[in-house]
């Protein structure tokens, strides 16, 4: 069954941090390899993911073709309260964006 | 109170110049032109073949310290990998003021995966999933931290490669 693609976040604060998951809906196409009837398949790929919370930029990602098709990352960020926004947008080679926003609860 | 043609046209006149001044200005300030997005993907370390091309490009700098300050683990479970399509990936550091972290597979074409500018907000350990080419490969991560270079090494093999 193949489910509409969609990003996803998930924000919470845990022991008095705060912690990120997130799991971008992507295919991660490096160029390099092709499909079953022997046709190349572009390049598609992100190649940069920045994360806000609130309005400070705290962390860029810089991705090549060799990242995991539907990129997934976990990481926290020092302190923060509930009901902070967390934003992240990407872009991929083609110019293509994407953007995530939730309030950690 | 009554307004004469006179007043109108200068009027007309004022808003004319005004908004003609105000495009002009906006043209010169580049605010129209596109922009370009990817101008900050070092495509030069992402495009490079060997490991050390990708420490100079992306870092400036291939002198590495080894030690333990790093610690990461690749794949569960650890060392013997099936799938090379997505491996997860976990870092931690003892380090303070960690600037840059660059993660690698020696054996992948390009060898950078991937590169996080990462700021004191940020508390490790983080994960991620990447992918590795089939057999033996070196996954490499790359720290810097007060203008140091940290670097720890893991040995995996990959039954099924990732294609990257």
């Amino acid at each position: 069954m193949v489910m509409a693609a969609e990003d996803r976040i998930r924000a919470t604060i845990r022991s008095g941090n705060t912690h990120i998951r997130l799991l971008l809906a992507h295919p991660m196409q490096s160029g390099r390899n092709f499909d079953i009837n022997n046709k190349p398949i572009e390049a598609e790929f992100i190649q940069d993911i920045r994360c806000w919370r609130n309005d400070d930029e705290v962390l860029a990602i810089k991705c090549g073709g060799a990242t995991s098709e539907n990129p997934y990352f976990s990481f926290r960020l020092a302190g923060g309260d509930m009901g902070d926004l967390i934003i992240i947008r990407w872009v991929d080679n083609t110019g293509a964006k994407g953007l995530v926003k939730t309030q950690v609860n | 109170m009554s307004v004469d043609l006179a007043d109108i046209e200068r009027r007309d006149l004022i808003k004319k110049t005004l908004s003609a001044s105000t495009l002009a200005m906006v043209v010169a300030s580049g605010l129209v032109l596109p922009r370009r997005v990817l101008a900050h993907w070092p495509a030069e370390a992402f495009s490079a073949e060997t490991v050390e091309d990708v420490l100079l490009a992306l870092l400036g700098q291939a002198d590495v310290e080894q030690g333990h300050m790093l610690n990461f683990s690749v794949g569960k479970p650890a060392k013997h990998i099936i799938d090379g399509q997505s491996v997860s990936i976990e870092i931690d550091s003892e380090l303070e003021d960690i600037e840059r972290v660059a993660l690698l597979v020696d054996n992948n074409p390009n060898p950078l995966v991937m590169s996080l500018d990462v700021t004191p907000t940020i508390l490790l350990p983080l994960k991620t999933r990447i992918k590795i080419v089939e057999g033996k490969s070196k996954v490499i991560v790359v720290a810097r931290s007060g203008g140091q270079l940290y670097k720890a090494v893991r040995d995996v093999r990959v039954d099924t490669g990732g294609y990257p």
